[in-house]
Order: C-alpha cells, then sequence, then structure tokens
C-alpha cells in the first residue's frame, strides 16, 4: 500500500488506482509490414524489472484520468508523476 | 422518462448520525473541454463549473461538482422540483451544448442514489471502509471527493459542518445502503 499522487485530484491512497503497465511504448509506424513476432512483442511483450520503471496508472475510482509514473518497483517509491503526452521529468535513474 | 425507482426509502436514526435517501432529485453529468461551455452553463444555471480540483459551486437551486477536469455533475437541492421544470432544464441544456457540439449533456438522475449523511459520526462511519484522507475535505464546506466506500465508487460532497451527501451508483446502493446500516451500529 502506498500514496499516489495523482496529477488532477492530489494524493491519493494506491486502492484507488489501477496500474496500465509500462508507459512510453510507440505504436509501430507500418503495422502491416511487421511480423506476428514483431507484433506480438509490441503487443504483449513488457519489461517487469527489479528497480526504476516507468508505468501507465489509472485514477479509475476518482477522475479516471490516465497519466505516468516513475516507480522503484523494489520499494514502491514514486520518483515523479506527469501527464498523458509530458516528457518524463527525469530519463532515468 | 424517469422513474426514480429505489430500492432504499427509508430513514435511518443512530446516535449522531441520521441517514436519509434524498430523492427525486435530477442529477445532470456535463462533460467539455472547450472554451465556451463554462459561460454557456453560466448563463444557463447561474453558476460557473468549478475549475480548481476536489470542490463545488452552487446557489439555491443547483449544486456543480468538479469530477475531473472535463466533467461535472449538476444536482438540484429542490426535491418539489416539477418533472416539466427538470425537462426543460435538461433540453435546455441538451440544447445549447449538445446539439451544438460544446460537450456531452446526459441525465443521470436514475444512475446515482443521493444518500445524505448528516451528524457528529459521519466521518467516523466512513473511516470504517474508506481509504480517503478526510482531514481537509472535512474543514472545507463545498469540497469534493470521488473514492470507494466499502470497495463501492462513491462521489462526496460536503455541505455542511459534518453533513454531507453521498451518491452511489443505483445496482451498488442497496448493497452500500445495509453496510452504512451495519457500521452505524457500532460507531
Amino acid at each position: 500500500m502506498f500514496i499516489i499522487n495523482c496529477p488532477y485530484c492530489g494524493e491519493r491512497d494506491q486502492t484507488e488506482f489501477s496500474c496500465g503497465g509500462e508507459a512510453h511504448i510507440e505504436r509501430p509506424k507500418q503495422p502491416t509490414e511487421l511480423s506476428d513476432d514483431q507484433w506480438a512483442e509490441y503487443l504483449f511483450m513488457r519489461k517487469n524489472i527489479k528497480g526504476i520503471q516507468f508505468e501507465r496508472w489509472n485514477h479509475i475510482h476518482g477522475c479516471r484520468k490516465w497519466f505516468n509514473v516513475i516507480r522503484d518497483t523494489s520499494n514502491d517509491k514514486i520518483h515523479a508523476v506527469y501527464k498523458m503526452g509530458e516528457k518524463p521529468p527525469i530519463k532515468s535513474l | 422518462m424517469l422513474s426514480f425507482n429505489s430500492p432504499i426509502n427509508e430513514e435511518k436514526k443512530y446516535n449522531d448520525l441520521n441517514i436519509i435517501e434524498v430523492e427525486p432529485i435530477i442529477k445532470i453529468n456535463l462533460r467539455s473541454n472547450k472554451r465556451e461551455f463554462s459561460t454557456k452553463i453560466g448563463k444557463i444555471l447561474s453558476i460557473l463549473p468549478p475549475n480548481e480540483a476536489n470542490t463545488s459551486s452552487g446557489n439555491e437551486k443547483f449544486n456543480l461538482l468538479w469530477l475531473s477536469p472535463d466533467e461535472w455533475l449538476i444536482y438540484s437541492n429542490d426535491k418539489e422540483m416539477s418533472l416539466d421544470d427538470q425537462t426543460n432544464l435538461e433540453d435546455k441544456l441538451f440544447n445549447e451544448i449538445s446539439k451544438l457540439n460544446q460537450g456531452a449533456v446526459t441525465n443521470v438522475s436514475d444512475h446515482w442514489v443521493m444518500i445524505n449523511l448528516n451528524g457528529n459520526k459521519v466521518y467516523d462511519l466512513l473511516s470504517k471502509s474508506c481509504p480517503y484522507n478526510f482531514n481537509d475535505f472535512k474543514n472545507k464546506k463545498g469540497s469534493v471527493a470521488q473514492t470507494i466506500v466499502n470497495h463501492i465508487n462513491v462521489i462526496l460532497h460536503h455541505k455542511q459542518e459534518n453533513n454531507l451527501n453521498l451518491f452511489v451508483r443505483r445496482s451498488f446502493s442497496e448493497d452500500l445502503w445495509l453496510w452504512i446500516n451495519d457500521s452505524a451500529r457500532f460507531i
């Protein structure tokens, strides 16, 4: 259990949020030219690292907005929260 | 046509806590990210939609709650508001906003059930199963919070000190009503 600072509503308990997985995955520009393996890589394969991870979160029981979170998966420390479409305030730690 | 069917329709009184469903009340959901939207709402309702998060605005007739940066909820204070007046209000909003592509107007009167909680033990009751921090909420009149109570999504609107309106989806309302009454026995 940890507190997430929603960029719209403010600090709320983690139970109000839903994690949407890894952030900043770009959709391939020419999907028809991809092989099945490349398409599957884009669709399904996600990093699940121990350490700093860039993630998408949704305040599902609040304002229902999506935003990005930089979280350390080893201790749930949140390093930054930023809105969709914004550039990450930290490139890597 | 709205039917305002409710599974509750009763009032419960405990020590320092009164719980009653307030109905029939018109509730309208507004969504827009257009600039002219605020002025149009201001002209129709004489209230401007709040831009600040977790706040509300209101006058004698209506309350306008902030739900998200592009979403608001209107509800009426007047239980005696006639069905004609309600239909006129909805039509006016629909014609000025939805029809002109300024946003979306949805009548959610039957979607939400409004329960009024009143008494010194209100926050003791909610704190039994709500992760929200009420420290700022209970001191600021007009505060709005969307959170979960007993795993059920609710909207809370601070009306006065120790007096708040709780909105719950109709299909969850009976479950929450039973939980509220069960929990109220032990506070």
